[in-house]
């Protein structure tokens, strides 16, 4: 017997997200990394339609072609949000003949992107479960998830952000020629169109003309409730930097140029190039720029992370015309596709390192909250017992039933 | 005539169940140990052969074998149940400061004793009956000794019964065993053992206030040290909260082997030693029998275990030096930080400083050469042990010292361990009332002497279980307490011969000396002598078993 306990850490993936696909591949990717000797690692995979599955076959992505639930050793688990069972509750409808149970956890990691995992609700259900998470919290995660608001930080903090116009679908429904005036006095053709809250490239347009404005519009108002209409930069390339960290101790990746940024960075583009994921997509490792606009943009990279409260790792994108040595922020994944296991692999971090640390970093997180009280004894419902509560006469009080 | 002959067999049968309820209370705080709660009783005519009983038997069935006049007389019977009556009516209870706990196991063990009891009696009636009835005295008589008997068997009753629960008892205890260690498996904790003389709970009560800074960790409750109250425990609590990464078992010794068995359900990882003292030396013999007890919490650890040590108890120190596990901590309040020995105490804290306020020192890693302030509101020096002790187990789990640092200084004392408040009337009360060592009473002493503005009262019931040096420990404690008090309540004029021998012998004025049976009336001296600004310290109050 040792005295080491194994760490026991769930990962998520998959999701109620147009990002479910590249979610299970990075879940996949995550679940492999885990030095088994440490870890028990348990897979939660949570459907398209938001269903919660758990069990060894999910492990398999061969699995994955029908409904995940008929497959032997799968069963349904959710999350409680109770202290108490700090875990998944296996079988929770569980009737008459089978018992649920509960599988404790110690680290919950959500490899999940986009909608309804990155953007700070998963978060919220771990802080309610008081287990230690990886990646950022609720605030930073459902921030970075909006990029109106994640602009609208970072302009406060000085750091560059495209030129933009932002716009409510209400309002494009209700009077879209007082838009288009209102596009057209700030910003220039050619435009990209963006919905606020997508992952991806789902939804995101470009115009060099009002028709095509109007009908990218239209297509981002599909998407979301909040519109976000930028300056296109047609003559730059993008610059990609992985974070790792807490707080004050940020370390930031080697810099990566994704290549055939010109034309535009379709879905199929950006993810599903070659057969596994992200790893044999095109790119230049390190970004082939000069020393000091790589340290700026390393700089800013960290400089950004901490802007918008964020911990554990993010991949921070950047939109670089490195001749006029103008960079633009663009945006920051939280839960990066594949956590940029690619671009740690420069430092010499293998991927087991990176989720190692990602988990020691969820402790360290959860360690720092657990200095916060949130416990607080008041006599104040002794009180109100004794006087009644003000504010609701004219109705009588509930009676105990009577037996 | 048959139906009185039942009546004063009943009445009687009545009694000795009432007995055996009242009995039950001191078997328990014997805990259950046939041979010492039977000695305990012995040792006091009034308690084997309570007097009010034996006049009403003798002087009952006296009266009626007397005043028989013609066969068939109810005389004899009705003497005879009027003395039933008197003898059985239960007597008015004493001070009773530790209640007796209606577990299920006593309840079990009652039940035993009931049903052994009135099969007893039925035999008794049984008898009675078979008797010829020309003569009414002879069976009243004999109904009312054989009555009588089952009262002064009582407590053999309440023994038997537990003998014959025993098994049952045994596969309860062996089911709830089981139950634990299935919901170790699942919780898959940390467990940190502690164990030592004294300063367990204290130690424990620390580590997890330091550990919570941080993590989640659970103690055992109060001062649950047993096998059945480390199950008690886990079954209750651990069961019930998937959310903790720590167990801290508090373990403690009454047999040799006791705590190898928790370590064998528990399997701790670190585990800590505090002390190594005569407390319970009567049940061990020697100080070394103590120490190999203690040991057994270092030598369950697994070969990458942890082990902490206090360095400067000489015997704990000898455990540090066995060299098992490969990793071991010790801490030290009495060596130099400048002058360590090789492979000395790692932690070790100087600088010292006691007030009211609590106790300030300074800790040092002479591993990392870190160094940092701490404070707590904690009184008694021993206390900066305990806090050493804890903080070693933190620090190897990742609690940086300036986190140690920050949660000492909100610690807490464990319940009634030199507990000090102020009474709305200016009374300062210091409770160290829990089970007192020679360690700690010096220290509690130390605080009670720093109380310069009114009288320093003491109220104490001496010292216990401390086998053969209970009176030489004893007679010191009155010697030092001579030095820091103005006045001195003894509880208990017999157990405290040696105390008071101590007091006076270093020139205690006998005028300030009071002597009083129990701890009622030493409270109500206190409140109507004490004033604002005067201090008391009650120090180790103990179990009725030894004031009665």
């Amino acid at each position: 017997m040792s005295a080491k306990r194994k760490l026991t850490v769930a990962v998520l993936f998959g999701g109620r997200s147009v990002e479910h696909d590249v979610s299970v591949v990075t879940g996949n990717q995550v679940l492999r990394a885990f030095d088994p000797e440490r870890y028990e690692v348990v897979p939660v995979y949570i459907d398209r339609d938001g269903r919660w599955f758990t069990g060894a076959p999910l492990l398999d992505l061969k699995n994955y072609r029908n409904e995940v639930i008929s497959l032997k050793g799968v069963e349904e688990a959710i999350l409680s949000p109770a202290t108490h069972h700090h875990g998944l509750i296996i079988d929770p409808t569980a009737g008459r003949f089978a018992k649920s149970s509960v599988k404790r956890l110690d680290v919950v990691f959500p490899a999940l992107h986009g909608s309804h995992g990155e953007d700070g609700t998963v978060q919220g259900l771990c802080e309610l479960a008081d287990i230690a998470y990886v990646g950022c919290g609720v605030l930073a995660s459902a921030a970075t998830n909006d990029k109106i608001m994640t602009k609208t930080i970072l302009k406060q903090h000085g750091i560059p952000v495209v030129d933009d116009v932002h716009l409510t679908r209400a309002e494009w429904e209700a009077n879209p020629d007082g838009v288009i005036a209102r596009i057209h006095a700030a910003l220039p053709y050619p435009l990209f169109i963006k919905p606020a809250t997508l992952g991806s490239s789902i939804g995101v347009g470009r115009a060099d003309d009002e028709a095509l404005l109007r009908a990218s519009l239209d297509v981002a108002a599909h998407f979301d409730r909040s519109v976000l209409v930028e300056r296109a930069i047609t003559d730059g390339v993008e610059i990609n930097c992985a974070l790792l960290g807490n707080a004050q101790q940020i370390r930031a990746s080697v810099l990566e140029l994704p290549v055939s940024w010109d034309k535009f960075l379709t879905y199929e583009e950006k993810y599903l190039r070659g057969g596994e994921g992200m790893k044999s997509a095109d790119r230049i490792i390190p970004a082939p720029i000069d020393a000091a606009l790589t340290a700026r943009i390393r700089e800013m990279a960290v400089r950004a992370f901490q802007a918008v409260g964020g911990r554990g790792t993010a991949r921070v994108d950047f939109l670089v015309k490195p001749e006029a040595g103008e960079v633009y922020l663009n945006e920051i994944n939280t839960m990066p596709g594949s956590l940029a296991f690619y671009l740690w692999q420069h430092e010499g971090l293998s991927a087991g390192d990176v989720v190692q640390q990602l988990v020691e970093l969820a402790r360290e997180a959860q360690a720092e909250k657990r200095r916060s009280t949130y416990n607080y004894q008041t006599n104040l419902i002794e009180v109100a017992a004794m006087r009644g509560l003000k504010g609701v006469k004219g109705r009588k009080a509930p009676r105990p039933a009577q037996s | 005539m048959t139906v009185l002959l039942f009546l004063i067999l009943l009445v009687w049968l009545i009694g000795a169940c009432l007995r055996i309820v009242r009995q039950a209370r001191f078997y328990q705080i014997e805990e259950y140990m046939s041979g010492r709660y039977l000695r305990w009783l012995l040792a006091q005519r009034y308690r084997w052969l309570p007097g009010r009983p034996f006049l009403a038997w003798f002087v009952g069935a006296g009266l009626a074998f007397f005043l028989a006049e013609a066969p068939g007389s109810p005389l004899p019977a009705i003497i005879a149940l009027l003395a039933a009556g008197i003898g059985a009516y239960p007597e008015r209870d004493k001070e009773v400061k530790k209640a007796l706990k209606f577990t299920d196991r006593v309840k079990r063990m009652l039940a035993a004793a009931f049903v052994l009891a009135v099969a007893l009696a039925l035999a008794g009636a049984a008898l009675v009956l078979s008797l010829p009835t020309d003569s009414p005295e002879i069976p009243a008589v004999i109904a009312a000794s054989m009555g009588f008997a089952l009262v002064i068997a009582a407590p053999l009753l309440l023994v038997t019964g537990n003998l014959l629960m025993t098994p049952v008892e045994a596969l309860l205890r062996a089911r709830f065993e089981a139950q634990a260690r299935a919901v170790l498996a699942e919780a898959n904790l940390t467990v940190i053992g502690i164990t030592g003389s004294y300063g367990k709970t204290s130690t424990k009560t620390y580590l997890a206030h330091i550990l919570n800074s941080r993590y989640k960790a659970y103690p055992t409750p109060k001062s649950y040290n047993t096998l059945m109250g480390v199950c008690i425990a886990i079954n209750n609590d651990i069961a019930n909260n998937r959310s903790l990464e720590y167990f801290i078992a508090e373990m403690g010794a009454y047999i040799p082997g006791e705590i190898e068995r928790i370590c064998d359900l528990t399997h701790p990882s670190i585990s800590i030693v505090v002390e190594v003292g005569p407390q319970h030396l009567e049940r061990f013999g020697t100080l070394e029998n103590i120490a190999s007890a203690k040991y057994e919490i270092i030598r369950a650890l697994p070969p990458d275990g942890v082990g902490v040590f206090n360095w400067d108890n000489p015997y704990v120190r000898a455990m540090y030096e066995r060299g098992y596990p490969q990793t071991r901590i010790a801490v030290s309040r009495a060596v130099d930080p400048a002058q360590v020995p090789a492979d000395g105490p790692r932690l070790i804290a100087s600088n010292v400083e006691e007030s009211l306020n609590g106790l300030s020192f300074t800790v040092t890693d002479t591993h990392s050469n870190q160094r940092e302030d701490f404070q707590t509101p904690l009184l008694g020096q021993h206390n900066v042990t305990n806090v050493l002790l804890a903080t070693a187990v933190a620090l190897h789990e990742g609690v940086p010292l300036k986190d140690v640092a920050r949660a000492v200084r909100s610690l807490q004392p464990a319940e009634s361990r030199l507990v000090r408040n102020v009474l709305p009337e200016g009374i300062t009360v210091i409770n160290d009332a829990y089970s007192a060592n020679p360690v700690g009473v010096v220290h509690a002493l130390r605080v009670l002497g720093m109380h310069q503005t009114g009288k320093r009262l003491l109220i104490t019931p001496g010292m216990v279980e401390l086998g053969p040096l209970m009176e030489s420990e004893n007679r010191k404690l009155g010697e030092i307490a001579a030095q820091y008090a103005t006045d001195v309540i003894l509880v208990g004029a017999r157990q405290t011969d040696a105390v008071k021998q101590g007091l006076l012998n270093v020139g205690f004025p006998a005028e300030r000396l009071h002597i009083t049976a129990t701890l009622a009336e030493a409270v109500e001296w206190y409140q109507t002598n004490l004033q604002t600004g005067d201090t008391v310290l009650f120090l180790n109050d103990l179990p009725d078993v030894y004031a009665s």
